[in-house]
């Protein structure tokens, strides 16, 4: 605390919240993405045969040429860790316990960030193959925490 | 009529990490109130036009531009608020100017971090609803993966980062308006606290509160007003692609088209050579190499070699961030953009104080807007 703010003289604050509470649509090919997730366990994409690129997460439109995209992939049940990094603070700023170790992991010529698990820090490095570990089926609710994380393949 | 537009007046307020007796309609006064004085001209008058940047999520409002207008002198005239970096609202101001329109206009940002009780869930609030924000990240981890990538792919180590902070940080400690000045070690900084592996506390800008107004002018009227107009020579802005799943984690194309829009606009073609000096974005210190890179300073992974020789220090070939840049000033949030320019002015003004560079009549911003955006600007700035 500085000396300006002990300063009996200093003007009070007014605290405020913002009550914001919406819905979200993910849209056509995201509602298609998270069923596949959800009722087969499956990452699936999409391909523009044009630009020769495969989005993952699957996505109705190209964004290099704006083509619709019709064409849909299994984008496949091994990713590679692209880049990671150890997280060591929660949202609140505060310390976590352990670090939580967070990935972009590739799939296609997109990917997803999530967690790792099952890894030991000084195994791990860029370049690694590693599979997502899926809920229950029954457990699962269309969500990419429907993914527990990314584990390592043998 | 004149294509060129020159900034006229520069004010400034706060500077500090926090500022409990001001409200931002205090600062932003208080800085309206010096540039007008700087560039000599009544705003209830003369200002034909007001450009301000702001989030409103920053600053616990929405509709920005219901609070903007009167503390500027902007009342009953045309006035307009843009999400963005202050930079943006310099592209904007310069627009303006160039429509012929208007001869006359004032751009403003400015930050109230201290009041901001919550910034990660906003930040959070920047990512995809359904793919990003389940995962209750701070959003940091952003930053860690991004460096962690273009450390990777480069070849740049640690300690090059870490001797961005220790320049800027030393660099603050002639600025007045620097809150965050210190002399540290190259092992200070990496031993201390990660936030995000491989980022380190150390490397991330902290936030201050303070305001930036800017007063630009068409070049009969700033003749009229001042013998030393800085003009914008060439501005550029860019947003890349911004999903994290389909961006490029390692490199900052967003910067080098922003920068390539600016050059061709200014006529830089070696812009190593042909500038003289820079502030450019440092919110993370690995983001004042990979931006160097991406402006065409030098070649990707020649950024931290440059910073290790000395090449980017006051007294090297290409001062980047004298100022102290965010590291050493403070991260002003939507002002950072205009806090970086400010230096700019200054220098090519010859009036920055003990920290003025010398002969230097060409210069360059960058601004980048933090994560997890992939949005950008550029100005080649001149005296």
């Amino acid at each position: 605390m500085t000396l300006l703010e002990r300063d009996p003289n200093a003007p009070v604050f007014w605290k405020g919240n913002m009550p914001v509470t919406s819905r979200y649509t993910f849209g056509l090919a995201g509602e298609r993405f998270f069923r596949a997730i959800k009722d087969e366990g499956r990452i699936l994409g999409t391909r523009c045969p044009e630009c020769d690129i495969t989005y993952v997460p699957a996505t109705l439109f190209c964004e290099r040429c704006m083509a619709e995209l019709t064409e849909w992939v299994d984008a496949g049940e091994i990713g590679e860790v692209h880049t990671y990094t150890l997280l060591f603070e929660d949202m609140d700023g505060n310390r976590l316990p352990e670090p939580e170790i967070v990935a972009f992991v590739r799939l296609g010529d997109g990917g997803l960030v999530h967690r790792l698990g099952e890894v030991e820090l000084d195994e791990l490095y860029i370049g690694m193959n590693v599979e997502p570990v899926f809920k229950p089926a029954a457990e699962r609710t269309g969500s990419i925490l429907d993914i527990l994380y990314f584990r390592p393949v043998d | 009529m004149s294509e060129r537009v020159a900034i006229v007046g520069v004010g400034w307020a706060g500077f500090r990490p926090s500022t409990p007796y001001q409200s931002y309609k205090e600062l932003m006064y208080e800085a309206a109130v010096r540039a007008y004085a700087d560039a000599g001209v009544d705003p209830r008058r003369d200002i034909e036009t007001f450009v301000t940047v702001s989030e409103d999520f920053h600053e616990g409002t929405s509709i920005f531009d219901e609070y903007t207008p009167d503390q500027l002198g902007g009342a009953l005239k045309p006035v307009h608020t843009i999400g963005g970096d202050g930079l943006h609202g310099l592209a904007t101001g310069y627009m303006l100017v160039r429509t012929g329109r208007f001869s006359l206009v004032t751009v403003e940002a400015h930050s109230k971090a201290s009041n901001i009780l919550t910034l990660p869930y906003i930040t959070a609030y920047a990512q995809d609803p359904v793919l990003n924000r389940p995962l209750r990240l701070n959003p940091e981890y952003i930053a860690g993966l991004e460096m962690h990538r273009y450390l990777y792919e480069t070849d740049t180590t640690p300690e090059q980062c870490a001797a961005v902070v220790v320049k800027n940080k030393r660099n603050a400690l002639l600025n007045p308006l620097a809150s965050f000045a210190a002399d540290l070690t190259l092992d200070e900084v990496l031993n201390g606290p990660p936030v995000a592996w491989p980022l380190g506390r150390h490397e991330v800008a902290p936030l201050a509160d303070g305001a930036v107004v800017m007063v630009l002018a068409s070049e009969e009227k700033a003749r009229l007003l001042t013998d030393k107009p800085v003009w914008i020579r060439g501005i550029g802005w860019c947003n890349g692609p911004a999903s994290l799943e389909s961006r490029d984690w390692a490199d900052a194309p967003h910067i080098r088209e922003a920068a390539r829009l600016a050059y061709r606009q200014a006529g830089i073609r070696d812009p190593f050579q042909e500038i003289d000096f820079a502030e450019v974005d440092d919110t993370y210190a690995f983001k004042e190499l990979q931006h160097l890179e991406a402006l065409g300073i030098c070649l990707p992974g020649e950024a931290g070699l440059l910073t290790e020789q000395g090449a980017t220090e006051p007294d090297g070939e290409f001062p980047v961030n004298v100022s102290g840049g965010s590291l050493g000033v403070g991260h002003l949030l939507d002002g950072t953009g205009l806090a970086r320019a400010l230096e700019v002015v200054l220098q090519l003004r010859g009036e920055a104080g003990p920290r003025q560079l010398e002969d230097v009549e060409v210069g360059l911003v960058q601004s980048w807007r933090g994560v997890p955006t992939t949005s950008g600007v550029v100005a080649v700035l001149s005296n």
